[in-house]
């Protein structure tokens, strides 16, 4: 069973690590964070030449084909270093849809692109309603007056990605009842993006579609696997973003323990007092809690437990990550209340973290649910 | 809740009258649009004159000073009428930190001098107590009044000053001496923020917006006839002053409807269907735990006040309450992040600045949950951080 990451995992994560630290400063953070694009374009172009955009994916697009164990090591450095370029939106959840797509036409041509860093994407899922459930969707797909065309109406919400993307997948409900997963240009007509700069200064975007017409070859699935597949690629990107936010975790205990080995208050370190102490103790089993939830998910990916074990490491991250971020705002007393150090800006990363693709109470709902279908069909 | 007296019913329909009418639409505004414990500076200000001119400024203070002579439960019946009509809360550091120095301290002139200003809004005072390396431990400061003739020079510097950047006047905790304990060498100074020699600095907080600031003092004059209290007896003030700060609180009038309108906004229906957050049993659970914590707050408030002699300070349940109050408030700003959820994620600084023009996304108060979360981060922090007052509370029960 692997619990961490193995010899070529560990040699890529310490190459990123130094990558990251060479690259973001917390300055250069705080500085994408006010820009207008939020990210940096520069980057993104140097994580096509480390090959950062085609891991996942099979060689015949120019990928790499390695195992999650590599973007959960990518995203841990991301998480502890503030990355903000979206990674994430465009190579593990639209990229990861569009990997699994029966249409190999639309992947064969998209794909190289984007490993070659040509072409973003976003996955717009979330809408209001669906509160993280990626199977509860009101937006539709009908069919247009002319030919096979289709199409879309609705609202998602809260698209990571979506201001910087080039084409976007949009989940939509079908004629026949069924889900599917359409490929849509940013600037077809009737397509509104709304760009938005979520807490944390990662970028998002609400988009509404207004009768957007597409070809009925824009659909990613012909033969109603659209629901399992859009799932499992949710519980990967899941696994991922966890590592992200244990990254950022583990950052801020390591911030905490220094500050409370420094810190003097009534003419001793800070880290004296046994409440402090206790308090750290805390955080750092909040965090190994995490990691070891985070590979037990790793461990049964593409199985039937990977739900399952993915809805609990999400909720372990929302409380962890937010008792976390909180307590390490409070040992830093007012200077972790500003702008002035990284630490708030982890405990924003964190608080966003949680709040996407299913909060805590999503997931304990869900795994409640689960459960009593189990015990139903075992009666 | 109880049925109140005749006299209570006709003070709450006076105080009813005069909110409908008073506050302009701009005051309002800035009411909807407090994420934090201050509350925007302008509106705020413009709705102290108002109150003030009204005569209802100060509640706590003594009648002679301007005070209004209410019944403890009148007051909170005014701040339950105040937080329902939505105006802004009032800055504290006039009327709640300031003030009770000069009153409990200050000369017959002194009185005379500031009181005044404190109370119209003429003046605004600011904080000057923490420093870059006195927070907790408050006694620890640093900066550095020297005696010259009639006036001190003071070198030094402040932080966390709320509001330094809007106030013409600072209330002072300075060192006089460096003999004793630290706390013996404390002297309380008042000063104009326009003494040559003051420069301020914001800070930019978590919601991207300057709050806090540090202010720098190079060879500042200050007048001794500006000290309250005797030279290296400032500790004594300020201790009396930070436990007013903690006590006389009425932060259940504002919890109270807070929960109402959460209640109401887990229940907006999500789509064309129907539903609401608030189908979702969990949500009621949390929703109703928080409630019996806003209850035992509100009523821990009430009894605390109730109890109290006038000019009395509540003593160590000064520290009870603001641990319970700033907890409560730190849970109500998480339950209000659940329930929102992914609406409340951009953050909208600009859209939420009074009298903005521009559209955000979403409803107003959506937008206010993400700031109001992370200025909330700060209840357990600032006046004295929690760890301090449990510190305070298990000295107090472990004496006794």
């Amino acid at each position: 069973m692997q619990y961490q990451y193995n010899e070529e995992q560990s040699q890529f994560k310490d190459m990123l690590r130094k990558f990251v630290q060479d690259k973001y400063g917390y300055d250069c953070h705080l500085a994408l964070c006010k820009s207008e694009q939020g990210y940096s374009e520069e980057h993104w172009q140097q994580f096509a030449e480390l090959g950062l955009l085609g891991l996942p994916f099979s060689e015949n697009v120019g990928g790499l084909g390695v195992d999650s164990g590599f973007l959960m090591a990518i995203a841990e450095e991301f998480g502890r270093g503030l990355v903000l370029e979206p990674y994430i939106a465009t190579v593990v959840l639209a990229g990861g849809l569009l990997a699994k797509a029966d249409n190999s036409d639309l992947s064969n041509v998209l794909l190289p692109k984007l490993v070659a860093g040509d072409l973003k994407l976003c996955l717009a899922w979330e809408e209001r309603a669906s509160r993280g459930n990626p199977l509860d969707v009101n937006a539709t797909a009908t069919r247009s007056h002319i030919g096979d065309n289709l199409l879309i109406n609705g609202e998602k919400c809260v698209v990571l990605g979506a201001s910087s993307a080039d084409k976007l997948i949009v989940t939509a409900v079908a004629e026949d009842g069924g889900l599917n997963a359409y490929l849509i240009d940013c600037d077809a007509v009737g397509l509104h993006v709304q760009a938005q700069t979520l807490a944390d200064g990662q970028r998002a975007g609400q988009i509404r579609f207004c009768n957007v017409e597409i070809s009925a070859d824009a659909a990613l699935f012909s033969d109603g696997k659209a629901a399992a597949t859009l799932q499992e690629t949710l519980h990967e990107a899941l696994l991922v973003m966890a590592a992200d936010g244990l990254g950022a975790m583990d950052q801020l205990l390591a911030l905490s323990l220094d500050y409370c080995k420094t810190r003097q208050q009534f003419g001793v370190p800070i880290a004296t007092f046994q409440t402090l102490q206790h308090r750290l103790s805390d955080m750092m089993i909040a965090c190994e809690k995490t990691r070891s939830l985070l590979w037990a998910a790793f461990q049964v990916q593409g199985s039937s437990e990977f739900g399952e074990r993915v809805a609990m490491l999400k909720a372990q991250i929302g409380s962890a990550g937010r008792y976390v971020g909180q307590q390490a705002v409070q040992l830093h007393g007012g200077i972790g209340m500003t702008e002035e150090l990284s630490v708030g800006a982890y405990f924003k990363r964190l608080t966003v973290l949680d709040l996407l693709c299913g909060n805590r109470d999503y997931q304990l709902n869900y795994l409640a649910q689960r459960q009593t279908q189990l015990t139903v069909d075992a009666a | 809740m109880l049925i109140e007296d005749q006299h209570s019913v006709e003070f709450r329909a006076e105080i009813r009258a005069f909110l409908d009418v008073a506050p302009s639409e701009e005051i309002l505004e800035a009411g909807r649009k407090t994420t934090s414990v201050f509350a925007p500076f302008k509106e705020t200000m413009a709705w102290h004159k108002i109150l003030f001119r009204q005569g209802w400024v100060a509640p706590t203070w003594p009648l002679e000073y301007g005070g209004t002579g209410w019944t403890v439960e009148q007051r909170y019946i005014f701040a339950e009428e105040c937080n329902r009509r939505g105006v802004p809360p009032l800055l504290p550091q006039n009327l709640q930190m300031v003030g009770p120095a000069v009153l409990g301290f200050g000369t017959q002139e002194q009185k005379e001098e500031f009181l005044p200003g404190m109370l119209s809004g003429e003046d605004f005072w600011c904080q000057g107590y923490s420093e870059p390396g006195a927070g907790s431990d408050l006694a620890a400061l640093k900066c550095r009044a020297d005696s010259d003739g009639d006036d001190y020079i003071l070198n030094g510097s402040k932080t966390w000053t709320t509001y330094g950047h809007h106030a013409n006047k600072m209330f002072a905790l300075v060192r006089t001496s460096s003999a004793g304990k630290p706390q013996a060498g404390i002297t309380f100074l008042l000063l104009d923020m326009n003494f040559p020699g003051i420069e301020v600095r914001p800070i930019v907080g978590l919601d991207g917006c300057p709050e806090q600031c540090e202010v720098f003092f190079s060879d500042v004059r200050v007048p001794k006839r500006n000290r309250i209290g005797e030279e290296n007896k400032g500790w004594n003030v300020a201790k009396y002053v930070l436990e007013f700060e903690r006590g006389g609180s009425s932060f259940g009038a504002w919890l109270v409807p807070a929960l109402e309108k959460l209640r109401a906004r887990s229940s907006l229906a999500l789509d064309d269907s129907g539903r609401s957050v608030a189908d979702d049993v969990h949500i009621q659970r949390r929703l109703t735990e928080l409630e019996i914590d806003v209850r035992a707050v509100e009523h821990t408030e009430k009894r605390v006040n109730a109890n109290l002699k006038h000019g009395e300070n509540p003593g160590p349940m000064a520290s009870l309450l603001k641990i319970i109050s700033s907890e409560v408030m730190q849970k109500f700003s998480e339950l209000q992040l659940d329930i929102v959820g992914l609406d409340a994620l951009p953050l909208q600084t600009a859209a939420l600045a009074v009298g903005s023009d521009i559209a955000g996304f979403g409803e107003e108060s959506d937008m206010l949950v993400m700031p109001y979360y992370l200025n909330t981060r700060a209840a357990s922090i600032y006046a004295g951080s929690n760890e301090v007052q449990r510190s305070l509370l298990a000295k107090a029960i472990l004496a006794s």
